[in-house]
């Protein structure tokens, strides 16, 4: 098999995403978890770097006070800027 | 520890290239294996094509290990994933990186995909990182066969001898937890996938002493 003709056989998969394939359609939404995994943790950390309370970030997020708390509290948090 | 030759880098970037290639969306020792043929400049690749192993060949029989499930078949990446929800992954993460810069989401990246013991809010990968790399037993072998024989830079022949210690080698049992599993199964790789470089050779009858010996004798150190 040619490099295009791989190539063209995963896009025509990737293509199905919005069809009913469970296949496709879970790993579409795993990779959108690990995105928003990624930019929540940054989120939330420049929101406490800006002296945001938990409750503030959680109202945001529409979670618990206690979940976003246990989530992303009580660790090596941040970074150095 | 010992660095990489330039060559060395480049079975790894043909590594990869061959990884995509076959819609596998992680790097493999098996892999490794095709990238090494794939460069073709070094001895090693010389000493696999002398064992009957070459490029199409080995391509043709990891297909044939993905039909029995050795190795995944055929999937998308998680551009093409995302893009056919209407997400730009580059946009997406330049934006980002533009922002926050390229410091703070090497942090984030870092923070959502770690293993935790709660496991809360952990994924065990993102499309804003490469393809997991599942080379550093090999690596690790590599280097320690480069120490014992003081050789300071790692080339083709190490890598391929690291493919080969690996292949003999159980993995540690630290590498069997439960984020591993999850990584694994996230692209698609069957339970207990361990590299799928040693079936790939026995595909081809390879005596792996045979192997070892000769890249050994390439290194210039002689049969073990």
């Amino acid at each position: 098999m040619s490099e295009a003709a791989a190539s063209s056989e995963v896009t025509q998969v990737a293509a199905a995403t919005s069809s009913q394939d469970p296949e496709v359609g879970l790993a579409a939404v795993a990779a959108l978890r690990g995105l928003v995994e990624v930019l929540e943790a940054l989120q939330v950390e420049n929101a406490r770097a800006k002296g945001w309370s938990w409750q503030q970030i959680a109202a945001r997020l529409g979670v618990t006070k206690q979940a976003v708390h246990h989530k992303y509290a009580g660790r090596r948090f941040g970074f150095r800027r | 520890m010992a660095q990489r030759s330039e060559q060395a880098d480049r079975v790894l970037d043909l590594a990869r290239a061959e990884a995509d290639l076959l819609g596998h969306r992680y790097l493999g020792p098996e892999h490794l294996v095709l990238g090494v043929l794939r460069e073709g400049g070094s001895g090693a690749s010389q000493i696999l094509e002398a064992n009957g192993v070459n490029l199409a060949a080995a391509r043709m029989e990891l297909r044939r290990l993905a039909e029995r499930g050795l190795v995944p078949g055929p999937r998308p990446s998680d551009a093409e994933l995302l893009g056919a929800l209407g997400i730009d992954l580059e946009t997406v993460r330049q934006s980002t990186e533009q922002t926050f810069g390229h410091k703070a989401l090497g942090w984030a990246i870092r923070e959502a995909t770690r293993a935790r013991r709660g496991g809360v809010g952990r994924v065990p990968r993102t499309p804003l990182r490469d393809p997991p790399m599942l080379i550093g037993q090999v690596l690790v072998h590599a280097g320690e066969r480069a120490r014992a024989l003081g050789i300071e830079v790692i080339g083709p022949e190490l890598l391929l001898l690291g493919v080969v210690t690996d292949i003999r080698t159980p993995w540690p049992r630290c590498m069997n937890n439960r984020w591993r599993r999850q990584l694994h199964a996230s692209v698609g790789l069957p339970m207990g996938y361990r590299g799928a470089a040693g079936p790939l050779l026995q595909a081809f009858g390879v005596d792996l002493d045979q192997l070892g010996g000769a890249l050994l004798a390439e290194l210039g150190a002689g049969v073990p």
